[in-house]
């Protein structure tokens, strides 16, 4: 599982049906390379997060239906970031729509 | 198989239900940093051997897991220069 910091929410209406009414978020690796990834758990803006990839992400969501490759497998309760992150200047907490 | 140092444990309250309460360690495969399910028991400074991919569901306890990357052993001496 790799770790990176969420750095917003995507909205995404016209999908495929394999994605279901899967929530998305952006993150981005202390690199600064965004990626797409699924979110069962509900993730902010600034949480550090560890991602399921590969197939396990498709059970990660919790039903191997839904079409994912990239799944939000947890939130880490405490990471101090390591050398300056990415992520554009952190939109202080706020709160990514739910659903 | 990858070969890599483990680091520390890694707290996650808030995570999905299929990870279940199996410890989470960050580990170190030269550079860069990875979380791992341990299906062994190590602690921070072990080297130690992880499997990918489905294997590394398999390996933490059943194939729907949601693992993409399983300690499945603790290295007893290797030559790390080599």
């Amino acid at each position: 599982m790799e770790i990176k910091q969420v750095v917003g929410s995507l909205v995404c209406t016209q999908r495929i049906p394999g994605l279901r009414h899967a929530d998305l978020r952006v993150l981005a690796d202390p690199t600064g390379r965004k990626v797409v990834a699924t979110d069962p758990v509900g993730a902010r803006v600034g949480n550090w997060v560890y991602v399921v990839s590969g197939s396990a992400a498709r059970y990660a969501m919790g039903d191997a239906g839904y079409l994912t490759d990239l799944t939000i497998g947890g939130i880490i309760d405490f990471w101090d970031a390591p050398e300056a992150a990415a992520a554009a200047p952190r939109e202080a907490a706020t709160p990514a729509q739910a659903a | 198989m990858k070969i890599c140092q483990v680091e520390k444990p890694l707290v996650s309250t808030n995570r999905i239900p299929g990870f279940e309460h199996k410890h989470l360690l960050v580990v170190r495969d030269g550079s860069t940093r990875q979380v791992a399910v341990d299906a062994v028991g190590c602690i921070p400074g072990d080297w130690v051997i992880c499997v990918g991919s489905s294997a590394a569901r398999e390996a933490a306890g059943s194939k729907e897991y949601p693992s993409d990357l399983t300690i499945v052993g603790i290295i007893d001496h290797w030559d790390e220069g080599a």
